[in-house]
């Protein structure tokens, strides 16, 4: 395990030199964020009224915080490499390493999330304190909780992506598949929360990737319940452990593969 | 002179069909990029269809406006990365000193770079605007107008690029946000400019081209309005002037490689 | 006559200077501290006509950038460049239908191509009629031998096969001056001396300038007749090459002391 500390935290002081260029990407946040602003509050005829059980603060934190998700963990990086070490060939070198490449990979991952994370959800603090106003009902007791489960949200969702750059070993392009796994997150779980969809499509979206990946603690932190922390945290650790048992049996045939045909 | 426009055409159309090929030595790849591509438009959508089921209209659009919207955006955005997909990595290009191949050339050096290589995802970008466009096609006049604006569109985002690239030639770290800002406006391009009000609405009309890229060209197809025309056309013009000029100007200070092995 | 006039050539880079850690970096940024690098200064020289010239130096010395101000890539800070009375920095285009460029780290040719689509692609470059550019495509492919492969992707070329197609693409406009920028580096001794007998014939058979700059002694001493040394932005050595044999010390030990002797170079 100490292999792994030591990945996290070297890749944890590069990033640290990186800090300028990672707030570059403050700006395509803040476009997202605007202009979701500008939209409810078009769409919201006063502040008070509630739509699919959301307020207009509830709705923009909602969206807030799925994008700093997406924005601030870059799963997108972690897979990428992925499938750039299988198709270079570059695999080969490195599953002869003395660690599990997947472990390596998300070693590295969250070393790359643990800064820029904490900066966008100051920058998400920054916007929703000047734009929107506080979010309600919040309370510090429960944010230990909130962050668990976000905290747990961006591994599941690496997990998954890297899941799917491990086809690259049986196909040249796994690109579409991230895509299609990218859009069912962005399209469906990103821009609004699940309660505003048919009530006949509801049920089918919490049995996806999106319940645990972004709903769940972005709903968690505009909107608080045991209860609910409960049934997320639960669904989250059974994403995980079937998320890992999954990847860690792909990459096993994947290099059985390889092996095979000799890269 | 109508000889040497020729031979410059002849190269530029080369150059772009050449890269075209280059992609297509992997049928599948190609074919997947472009199909993906225009499914990935489509599922926006979406989130149209939730917004439309809450209000009867956005910002002053209706789903018929929205389509249109995203189908000049689409295509704009589609052509300019098809043609001109370097301009959108000049930067590096710049700072690496990677333009010396285009300057020994006895042809115009920006439109060598420009033509220089494609993006295939882009073809489907491209496709999903036209499909969308033709939607509006009810008269030859529509038709015209809408070609139009596609050529306008692409020139404006490809100028817009062109001068936020060509600042590498003065500040190294302009690159990120030049990316961030070319990407940006695509974000806005594709919603209604009825919710931006104040100063994000000038920002839009005078500083990022949105506005004369594609909010203007919706609002003239739903009802025509000759000065707005004449706006766009103006602002084309100048943005496409100011890029090239900017980029000759940078150009002389242009280092080569030979900065980066001073660095060393 | 002169193919190539140089007077008072000069070119300084500005970088950044930035200090170690942390601090400096905020300093950088607070302050920015600029250094100047003087990559060539102040050089005067000629090449007659037909003449294969050796331009030589140490790393950083200014080689470099010297041939890219010749060949119009590089905007000089000062002094005059004509070559074949063109002035790179006001005719670039006209300049360019007349040179030909081979730089050997750098690949203009377009891979996924053969090479015959590729001396077309050239060829339109150059404005030459469909016709010519099939005359010429004959000629080369014979000089250089590219018939067996002239239709084969140049990716799938080997390095050798690769740089003589180089070679061809840079002549199919028949330049007057050939600029190369070390043309050997990274190959083979059988395809160096290759490279070389080509180079040679060219030059008698179509009376080209050759402005050659390279590391290699092989180079120099089988095709020039004259050589510049520059180190440190400024020339150091112009002599001919009988002039330096007749001095009896091997030309590899001659070009060893000078680097030496005039210390240090200008980037280090």
């Amino acid at each position: 395990m100490r292999k792994y500390a030591v990945i996290y935290r070297s890749v944890l002081m590069e990033n640290l030199q990186y800090a300028a260029n990672i707030a570059m990407g403050f700006f395509a946040y803040f476009v997202f964020i605007f202009i979701f602003i500008r939209l409810w509050e078009y769409i919201y005829r006063t502040p008070e009224e509630v739509i699919a059980g959301y307020t207009k603060a509830q709705m923009i934190w909602y969206v807030m915080m799925t994008e700093m998700i997406w924005f601030g963990s870059n799963a997108g990086a972690a897979a990428r490499q992925v499938t750039m070490d299988i198709r270079s060939g570059n695999i080969a070198y490195l599953m002869n390493k003395p660690y599990h490449y997947t472990w390596y990979i998300l070693a590295k991952y969250t070393g790359e999330w643990s800064i820029r994370l904490p900066m966008y959800a100051g920058l998400a603090a920054v916007i929703g304190a000047w734009m929107v106003g506080p979010v309600p009902r919040f309370r510090i007791v429960t944010l230990p909780a909130m962050i668990l489960c976000l905290i747990l949200g961006i591994t599941i969702n690496a997990v998954f992506k890297i899941c799917i750059s491990l086809i690259s070993f049986w196909i040249e392009d796994a690109n579409p598949f991230q895509w299609l796994y990218d859009k069912l997150i962005l399209v469906v779980g990103t821009m609004f929360p699940v309660e505003i969809f048919p009530a006949a499509l509801q049920p089918v979206f919490k049995l996806t990737p999106i319940y645990t990946v972004c709903y769940g603690p972005a709903k968690l932190i505009v909107d608080f319940s045991a209860d609910k922390w409960v049934e997320i945290v639960l669904a989250q650790a059974l994403y995980l452990a079937a998320g890992c048992a999954f990847m860690f049996l792909v990459y096993r045939k994947g290099v059985r593969k390889l092996y095979v045909n000799g890269g | 002179m109508s000889t040497a426009v020729k031979n410059q055409l002849r190269v530029c159309v080369l150059s772009i069909k050449y890269n075209i090929m280059k992609e297509m030595i992997n049928k599948v790849t190609f074919l997947t990029n472009i199909c993906f591509m225009m499914l990935n438009n489509a599922s926006i959508l979406v989130q149209w269809f939730v917004l439309f089921r809450l209000r009867k209209d956005v910002g002053g659009y209706t789903m018929r406006e929205i389509l249109l919207l995203w189908g000049l955006t689409a295509a704009s955005f589609g052509l300019s990365h098809v043609l001109f997909a370097r301009v959108f990595s000049l930067p590096e290009l710049i700072i690496s000193g990677k333009l010396d191949s285009y300057l020994v050339q006895p042809k115009n050096v920006l439109l060598g770079v420009m033509t220089s290589s494609t993006n295939i995802s882009a073809v489907g970008d491209l496709l999903y605007g036209v499909l969308l466009l033709s939607l509006f096609c009810s008269s030859i006049g529509r038709f015209f107008l809408l070609v139009l604006f596609t050529v306008t569109g692409t020139v404006i985002f490809t100028a817009f690029a062109l001068l936020l690239g060509s600042l590498s030639f003065w500040f190294v770290r302009m690159e990120i946000l030049g990316r961030q800002l070319t990407m940006g406006i695509i974000s806005f391009a594709t919603y209604p400019d009825g919710i931006f009000r104040g100063v994000s609405r000038f920002l839009l009309y005078f500083i990022i081209p949105v506005g004369m890229a594609v909010y203007h060209p919706v609002h003239i197809v739903v009802r025509f309005d000759a000065e707005m025309l004449a706006a766009v056309l103006l602002y084309t013009i100048l943005i496409a002037t100011a890029a090239a000029a900017v980029f000759y100007r940078g150009l002389r200070r242009y280092s080569s490689s030979s900065l980066m092995e001073a660095r060393m | 006559m002169q193919a190539i006039k140089v007077e008072n050539l000069s070119k300084t880079f500005r970088v950044k200077r930035k200090e170690k850690g942390m601090k400096g970096s905020i300093r950088a940024i607070l302050h920015p501290q600029t250094e100047e690098i003087r990559a060539v200064e102040r050089i005067s020289f000629e090449v007659e006509e037909g003449e294969m010239l050796a331009f030589i130096g140490p790393n950083g010395a200014g080689k470099s950038t010297t041939i890219k101000m010749l060949t119009g890539i590089l905007y000089p800070d000062g002094g005059k460049v004509q070559v074949l009375g063109i002035d790179p920095t006001k005719k670039r285009k006209q300049l360019a239908y007349r040179i030909g460029t081979v730089f050997g780290q750098k690949e203009q040719l377009w891979t996924h191509l053969t090479p015959y689509d590729n001396f077309q692609f050239f060829g339109a470059i150059y404005d030459i009629p469909d016709g010519e550019v099939q005359r010429r495509i004959g000629e080369l492919a014979e000089r250089f031998e590219l018939s067996s492969f002239i239709n084969t992707p140049v990716r799938n070329l080997s390095l050798g096969q690769r740089i003589r197609c180089e070679f061809a693409a840079s002549l199919i406009h028949r330049p007057s001056v050939l600029f190369l920028d070390e043309p050997t580096i990274g190959l083979d001794p059988v395809v160096k001396e290759s490279v070389r007998s080509l180079i040679r014939q060219m030059n008698e058979e179509l009376h080209t300038t050759v402005f050659l700059t390279s590391h290699d002694v092989g180079d120099i001493e089988k095709l020039c007749s004259r050589m510049i040394i520059v180190n440190a932005g400024k020339i150091v050595l112009d002599d001919s090459m009988e002039h330096l044999h007749r001095s009896g010390s091997s030309l590899e030990n001659t070009i060893m002391e000078i680097y030496k002797s005039e210390g240090r170079t200008a980037i280090s």
